[in-house]
């Protein structure tokens, strides 16, 4: 028994070295160059960012944005470069970053000095905030009404944590999904449900009568949607972070923002005057 | 540690399992679960000796009511239970008293409802298997002694029949202490929910699962090396428990 | 109401699992009656991990487990189908072991005598019995099974129960909807009973209680 428990333990040894060796060898710009191939992490049911229409076509606001950065990066390398889409989920995206499966991932991703410590991040592309859903007419108006009421959330949610940390005088209930947790409100048995305010509205139009719900409060949390890919590989940060650059400055993104949250969009998501400042600001000069 | 396997890699970190408020939910969690248990349980013993003595009685009505019970309850999952108790039942109630459940933890009290009327119906099915071991000599002798048949069978069958079914009746409990877990759909805080609130918080599932695992292992042994203490103790000589099938 | 495929989401999931937590089975009740420590220990230990722990958490392991090993994410389907052969077979492992162990000893002494090996005798004459032996238990347990595949559910699988969710979101009904799938399970599983009574009655009659 013992012999074979020290031979399993010596090839789990030299694996795990292999998986750190190779996670280490080339910048992605070398690896994008040889292999000509260049992979983004996108997530399959998660409109309006990213989804597979009944075409089996994939869409969205964030895979779009991806296919910009990917013809920035033809115009660099100077070549064709195939783009290649791979489904990831929160809890796989990481791995898949440092193991090279994905150079980025576009998904909706919120950049947090944590996890900055495992991935570096484009500049911003996305803002919103933890913000609540309520029934038309009710007293909350905001995180500042919520103490002592029954506030639902998604597990697995940083939602969930900011309002644990912060106003830890909710009584906090959470739910596996957020269609149960929806559900739970309409019964009654939640006063509010918290979720990205992009969400809340998807939610809200998702319902038969919109009308019935309302978003409120200002932002619990600030959460900015940032492309996430591997640390120290400045290279390809710049490619990535030009051509985000480029569709604010050129317009090209306010079009397709018009597009998948305008007025006449599925899930309209008016953007405040600030973060179209924000977004415009973070073009820095040629 | 780092682990790397087949093109994705996996730091490990067990201190994510120490640090406060991790603790704290870990052992939260678990009074929890022993909470949602000890009462489920208290409740389900109740039904099953119930309705489990119900389907033996020689009369018809009595029988088919506890047959109804029993096969409509335990042949559907106990995960649309729980959603029923949750999310439909409370409906059919009058506003005021879905009012006072929703502030005073209608998800604890949806759970113990889901989980102890179905682990009733499993109960009653492994009583009434100990009770039909039992020679029917027994009966009819306490029947002829002056005995009505509601006495005879609180007096004589039924103290009789727990002890006999001891085993089958542990381990529909392990499976109730088990079934607790799934809790978690509707909202309750026990011992899965914690791990998986940790690993949200830490992305260290392996850690976090490991743990919750090793902690239902430990309750689990405990309470079987518990039972098998007791089995031996309350043994009664000359009578084996014929026919005390698990049932399903 | 597509009823059709949720129902279909959970039989592809039951049918597959029964089957293939047969076979683990198969091999966990031998490999726990084995003389050989290193065969019989093992399976030891992986009958009593298994039983000591709810299906939520094994569901959950092998949920994170399986893409860090594979490299890219799973469907729910792979997952929930490695989870549930996990664990069923744990149990089915022990049925087919009281199975073989009721299987009278003179009948293995017969085998050896007549000049067959372990396996010969294994495949010819022990399990043949023992499973005839263990059939109502079998389909006990394929019933438990068949109950718990709603855990699929937990994790997106689209399965019955996860049917009754969705249309009990959308039409607002959910009294209704979870007593309709109730009965649904009900009508699956109550079935399943009955025709495992009648092999009972019709395999061992003078075994039937």
């Amino acid at each position: 028994m013992k012999r074979y428990g020290i031979i399993f333990l010596l090839v789990m040894l030299v694996l795990s070295f292999t998986g750190i060796a190779a996670a280490q060898a080339q910048s992605t710009m070398e690896k994008i160059k040889n292999s000509g191939v260049f992979t983004i992490g996108v997530r399959p049911a998660s409109p309006p960012f990213s989804f597979i229409n009944k075409q089996n076509e994939r869409g969205g606001f964030s895979n779009e944005l991806g296919m910009l950065v990917h013809k920035g990066l033809e115009k660099k390398l100077g070549k064709t470069i195939k783009l290649e889409m791979k489904e990831t989920t929160p809890a796989t995206r990481i791995p898949l970053l440092t193991s090279m499966a994905v150079d980025l991932v576009t998904e909706t991703m919120t950049d947090t000095r944590a996890r900055r410590d495992s991935v570096d991040f484009s500049i911003t592309y996305f803002v919103t905030g933890a913000q609540l859903i309520v029934k038309k007419g009710s007293p909350i108006k905001g995180a500042q009404d919520i103490a002592g009421k029954r506030i639902g959330t998604q597990q697995g949610s940083t939602n969930e944590r900011v309002l644990r940390e912060k106003y830890s005088k909710a009584e906090l209930v959470t739910f596996p999904d957020q269609a149960a947790a929806f559900m739970a409100l309409q019964q009654g048995k939640l006063d509010a449900y918290c979720n990205d305010g992009i969400q809340l509205w998807g939610l809200k139009y998702k319902t038969p009568n919109p009308d019935q719900w309302e978003v409120v409060g200002n932002y619990i949390s600030y959460e900015p949607y940032g492309m996430a890919m591997r640390k120290n590989d400045s290279d390809f940060r710049a490619v990535v972070n030009n051509a985000l650059m480029e569709a604010i400055e050129g317009g090209v993104y306010f079009n397709l923002y018009d597009k998948w949250f305008g007025p006449k969009s599925d899930v309209p998501y008016p953007m405040a005057q600030s973060t179209k400042d924000f977004l415009l600001l973070q073009v820095v000069p040629k | 540690m780092i682990f790397g396997f087949l093109g994705m890699t996996y730091e490990f970190r067990w201190s994510v399992l120490w640090i406060q408020p991790h603790l704290t939910w870990l052992a939260d969690g678990i009074l929890t679960t022993l909470r949602l248990a000890a009462i489920s349980w208290a409740i389900a013993v109740l039904l099953g000796i119930i309705f489990g003595a119900m389907r033996t009685v020689p009369f018809r009505p009595v029988r088919s009511i506890a047959t109804a019970y029993v096969e409509f309850f335990r042949n559907v999952p106990l995960l649309v239970w729980l959603f029923f108790w949750y999310f439909g039942a409370p409906e059919a109630f009058p506003e005021v008293i879905r009012q006072w459940f929703i502030h005073h933890g209608i998800e604890f009290w949806s759970a113990v409802a889901a989980i102890s009327v179905y682990h009733g119906a499993r109960f009653a099915e492994v009583i009434r298997a100990g009770i039909q071991s039992i020679p029917k000599t027994q009966l009819e002798a306490g029947i002829s002694s002056g005995l009505s048949v509601a006495q005879t069978y609180r007096l004589i069958i039924i103290p009789i029949a727990l002890r006999l079914i001891v085993p089958p009746a542990t381990n529909e409990s392990l499976n109730l202490l088990k079934n607790t877990s799934l809790a978690m759909t509707i909202g309750v805080a026990e011992l899965t929910f914690s791990t998986r609130q940790i690993e949200t918080y830490t992305a260290k599932a392996v850690e976090a699962l490991t743990a919750a695992a090793l902690l239902y292992l430990v309750i689990c042994l405990s309470i079987s090396t518990v039972m098998n203490r007791l089995e031996s103790k309350f043994a009664i000589p000359g009578l084996i428990a014929r026919g005390a099938r698990a049932e399903h | 109401m597509g009823f059709g495929v949720y129902g279909g989401g959970t039989l592809r999931l039951a049918i597959p699992a029964i089957l293939l937590g047969f076979v683990v089975g198969i091999i966990l009740g031998l490999a726990r009656l084995a003389n050989r420590p290193w065969i019989h220990y093992p399976a030891v230990l992986y009958i009593e991990l298994i039983r000591g722990i709810p299906l939520v958490i094994v569901i959950f392991w092998f949920w994170f487990l399986v893409p860090v090993f594979i490299g890219r994410p799973v469907p729910e389907y792979w997952v929930a189908l490695t989870a549930f052969v996990i664990f069923e077979g744990a149990y089915i492992g022990e049925i087919i072991r009281a199975g073989i162990q009721s299987v009278p000893r003179g009948q293995v002494d017969a085998a050896t005598a007549g000049g067959l090996n372990y396996i010969q005798t294994m495949v010819h004459v022990v399990l043949p019995q023992a499973i005839r032996n263990m059939l109502p238990s079998l389909v006990t347990q394929f019933i438990v099974l068949f109950k718990d595949t709603s855990l699929a559910s937990i994790i997106g699988m689209m399965d019955l129960t996860k049917a009754a969710q969705t249309v009990s979101e959308r039409e607002l009904r959910p009294f209704e909807m979870y007593i309709f799938i109730a009965v649904v399970y009900w009508a699956f599983t109550y079935s399943m009973s009955r025709f495992s009574r009648w092999l009972e009655i019709h395999m061992s009659p003078e075994r039937a209680s």
